[in-house]
């Protein structure tokens, strides 16, 4: 192997590493949870509204009443959206518009948005999504071993609906 | 003084040639074997069961391995086309229980009318290998899998009505696994039983493989059999001494055919159950890889390899689960499985001086 | 002029002969199709989607037919390297094109070491690189099983419960893969006449088949093809036999890695510890259809054969139904099928080998005869 070819193909296995990098930054996904909750801070309560309405690109993704928790995925580290909030009943809505990052390790944030709409600092808003431990349903899932892969010829190529 | 070392050192180049000749993989899963027998009382499992566990499948499966053997001597290779055998064996079983036999007598009919099936598919078989010298063993594996499959609808649509084995509600097909305690399930296991505390020995079934082991081994000495044996280690040596090649051939792929189907009968007498549809594509590589480890190559193969090949497998197959799981409760044991017999048969195929074809 | 005739017939018979398997489905899809009852829009997509999936796959066969190692049954290594990259990805949650990207390049670095032990294999077996190859694919799965169901979230970390098994190690049976699912398709698809066509994977496609073009044409190509005619006249004119083949294993073993992430992809879904173990069987099994055989294959058998093979797949259990009254004999018909493709050309291809070989030696004796005339 000549000098050129060596080069040429180290230059290729970085190119694929850089890509490959790149790919893991910007195809990262991520949760965002919405609460319409209550939030209490430095003992103050930031009350919940009647009504918000979340829209990512335009697009609605949550319709939330008092109480509610709407959620939106999305790939990259942050999340521009929009709300439209109606205080009480016959208000006017009002809208907001948010940048949030999100760290690389978080699968998913929760945002409270009245605390967010008062204008509080981060940390009082946003708190890191605990998935539920669920007790799994059927205990230990039996992996059946078949060496042939016979048994499910019938379905594998054909699950396609 | 010089004398004793010069024995000494001819003891020791035996050893090593002894060690050459029985293989680094055969002595690594004789001494894997030896490990798990030996840890075994220590995870709480009793030596004598285990003991009988082994002995137990040996006599299920010997069988099936035995029928390695007449194709490996003519040079067929190693029979991947063994569910051909095998499915023969089935439509003696099905035909025998249908048919109304029970008791140790649908055993005898079962052999008696896998035979005829065993003899066409074994003649087509070793006819089809004959046009393909040289290419068998890929071809006997999708042979072996074609019959299969087409079988698999054959179980279907052909009209068996015997409860038993048959679907309830639409009367159509048979099931896919069926007991045979009624039938045929532990005639020969159970014949001549010997119990000694926990230790059992189903002497019947151990007799039986004896019998057919003792016909091949005598066959192998007959005119017929050196000549089979000739034309597997130079077919143009043995057609230059006026043996017909092709038919010696076409007998030991019949002879590999009918000890099939008797070996499945064997098999399923044991485990008490008939297996049809998918089953018959599994049976192939784990008697391949016996006999491998037995010792056989691609072209020589003993009855003394298929008997040290079925024990070391199935010691194999039934000492990892149970010291696995009293051991570390993890049981890598149907992976270990895996790797272990397609290793063996890798091995074999990739050793040049052995495997001519 | 008897002569002539003999011959101008015995090539129609050869072609016939040679496109036999072919000709056959033509048959069996033509009686199939009025039987089955399906709309030609509802045919015409499913094959449109099986294209897309499955073309790639196949295309990851035709290097090794080249350089005379038959029928890759390896190619299952690929797959296996793809679905570790894909439990990867999903546990990392990268999604969208990106994750099918990354997967893709992670999946070469794994298919190449698997290809490279394939390829090392295959050499000390010359001559049976077929029924080798189809074992080394069996006992790589136990390998993978090993790694995927026993290290994978013991010694190797994956973070989320939903890929990893309630006991704390191994991976499910099966890994979602809804948000990478048609990520690749859906991109600039169009829809023609109610027939959807995922435009994007058959550009790639495309490119693929341009690059097996190129590659028949440049210096490595060619050094296969010779290796592919004859070994020792290969090594004779100062090629590297060993390595030509180690890399024809390599490049198809990485392809495949890249096709089954292409074909995961389009499922949407991923059975873990299965969907590698039928894929080798059905892509050469399609390949046969199109027409290819053990020795020689085009891109051309590979369309043909997709095509063909998959719409007697959809046909067969509609078809089976309505013939025998019962679904399932259909779908055992098409898994027989598959095996008896695979049977027949394997079968035709050692005959054909062993009567080129008759035939030279008939020749070889004539010229002698000749000599001794002389």
């Amino acid at each position: 192997m000549n000098k050129r070819r060596i080069l040429f193909s180290a230059a290729a296995i970085l190119l694929l590493i850089a890509i490959a990098a790149c790919m893991m930054v910007i195809g990262r996904g991520h949760t965002m949870y919405f609460d319409n909750k209550k939030l209490e801070y430095e003992g103050q309560t930031y009350d919940t509204y009647r009504r918000i309405n979340v829209f990512v690109g335009g697009e609605q993704v949550a319709k939330l009443s008092a109480k509610d928790r709407g959620m939106a995925t999305f790939m990259g580290q942050k999340l521009s959206f929009d709300i439209e909030v109606t205080k009480e009943k016959g208000d006017e809505p009002v809208t907001y518009s948010y940048t949030v990052k999100v760290p690389y390790k978080e699968d998913g944030i929760v945002l409270n948005l009245p605390g967010m709409i008062a204008g509080l600092p981060e940390e009082a808003y946003t708190t890191v999504f605990v998935p539920m431990v669920t007790e799994d349903e059927g205990a230990d899932e039996e992996i059946v071993i078949d060496e042939f892969g016979m048994s499910d010829v019938t379905e594998g190529e054909d699950t396609e609906p | 003084m010089s004398e004793v070392k010069e024995i000494k050192r001819t003891f020791i180049d035996g050893v090593r040639e002894n060690l050459k000749s029985f293989g680094l993989p055969r002595l690594i899963i004789t001494a894997f074997l030896l490990l798990m027998f030996i840890i075994a009382p220590f995870t709480g499992a009793n030596f004598w069961v285990q003991i009988t566990n082994v002995i137990n499948r040996f006599s299920w499966n010997a069988v099936l391995v035995l029928a390695m053997v007449p194709m490996v001597h003519s040079g067929c290779g190693l029979n991947f086309g063994l569910p051909v055998g095998i499915i023969a064996g089935l439509l003696g079983a099905t035909l025998s229980i249908e048919w109304g036999f029970i008791g140790p007598m649908s055993f005898v009919m079962a052999i008696v009318i896998a035979t005829p099936f065993a003899l066409l598919f074994g003649l087509a078989y070793g006819w089809l290998l004959n046009k393909i010298k040289g290419g068998e063993m890929m071809i006997a594996t999708y042979v072996g899998f074609s019959v299969v499959s087409f079988f698999c609808m054959m179980w279907l649509v052909l009209p068996y009505k015997k409860p038993d084995m048959a679907w309830g509600f639409e009367g159509t097909g048979l099931r896919t696994t069926f007991p045979i305690d009624k039938y045929y399930g532990g005639v020969l296991s159970n014949f001549l039983r010997i119990q000694i505390g926990r230790l059992v020995i189903p002497t019947g079934a151990l007799l039986f493989f004896a019998l057919l082991a003792l016909m091949i081994w005598a066959f192998l000495h007959t005119k017929t059999g050196t000549a089979m044996t000739a034309v597997g280690s130079n077919a143009t040596f043995a057609r230059a001494a006026g043996i017909n090649v092709d038919r010696i051939r076409m007998l030991s792929v019949v002879m590999s055919t009918w000890l099939a189907a008797v070996g499945i009968l064997v098999y399923e007498q044991g485990f008490g159950f008939v297996q049809l549809y998918n089953a018959p594509f599994n049976m192939a590589l784990p008697a391949v890889s016996a006999i491998l480890i037995g010792g056989a190559t691609a072209n020589k193969a003993s009855i003394t390899n298929v008997i040290i090949g079925t024990i070391l497998f199935q010691g194999m197959v039934t000492m990892t689960p149970t010291v696995m799981n009293g051991l570390i409760n993890l049981d890598i044991s149907e992976v270990l499985r895996v790797v272990v017999s397609n290793g063996m048969i890798l091995y074999a195929l990739t050793r040049k001086t052995e495997a001519t074809r | 002029m008897n002569n002539k005739n003999k011959t101008a017939s015995g090539k129609l018979l050869n072609l016939l002969g040679n496109n036999a398997v072919p000709i056959m489905f033509i048959i069996i899809i033509a009686f199939c199709i009025p039987i089955s009852g399906f709309s030609s829009l509802f045919l015409l997509n499913e094959i449109m989607t099986r294209l897309s999936r499955n073309t790639f796959l196949i295309l990851s066969l035709l290097i090794p037919i080249m350089a005379g190692m038959g029928l890759n049954f390896g190619m299952t290594l690929g797959a296996m390297a793809a679905e570790i990259a894909l439990i990867f990805t999903s546990d990392w949650q990268i999604w969208g094109i990106p994750g099918i990207v990354l997967a893709m390049i992670m999946s070469i670095p794994i298919s190449a070491v698997l290809g490279l032990v394939c390829g090392k294999i295959l050499n000390a077996a010359k001559g049976r690189e077929m029924i080798t190859s189809y074992i080394i694919s069996f006992f790589m799965n136990g390998v993978y099983q090993l790694v995927v169901l026993y290290m994978m979230g013991s010694i190797i970390p994956i973070v989320h419960n939903n890929i990893k098994l309630p006991r704390g190690y191994g991976v499910r049976a099966s890994v979602d893969l809804t948000r990478i699912r048609k990520a690749l398709d859906n991109v600039l698809s169009v829809n023609i006449g109610g027939v959807n066509i995922p435009v994007l994977t058959l550009l790639i496609i495309a490119a693929m088949c341009l690059v097996i073009v190129w590659f028949r044409r440049t210096k490595l190509g060619q050094d296969m093809r010779a290796v592919g005619q004859d070994m020792e006249v290969a090594r004779a004119a100062g090629i590297d036999v060993e390595g030509t083949r180690i890399i024809s294993i390599v490049i198809s073993t990485v392809l495949a890695g890249i096709g089954m992430v292409i074909y995961l992809q389009n499922m949407g879904d991923m059975a873990t510890y299965s969907s590698h173990s039928q894929i080798g069987m059905f892509c050469i099994a399609a390949l046969l259809v199109g027409g290819a055989s053990v020795d020689k294959a085009s891109i051309g058998n590979v369309f043909l054969g997709v095509i063909l093979f998959h719409t007697m797949f959809i046909l067969a259990p509609s078809a089976g139904a309505k013939i025998t009254g019962n679904e399932v004999v259909g779908e055992y018909f098409r898994v027989f099928v598959s095996y008896g493709v695979i049977t027949v050309a394997l079968v035709m291809y050692e005959t054909k080998k062993r009567r080129a070989k008759a035939g030279m030696g008939a020749q070889l004796a004539a010229a002698q005869q000749e000599g001794d005339k002389r």
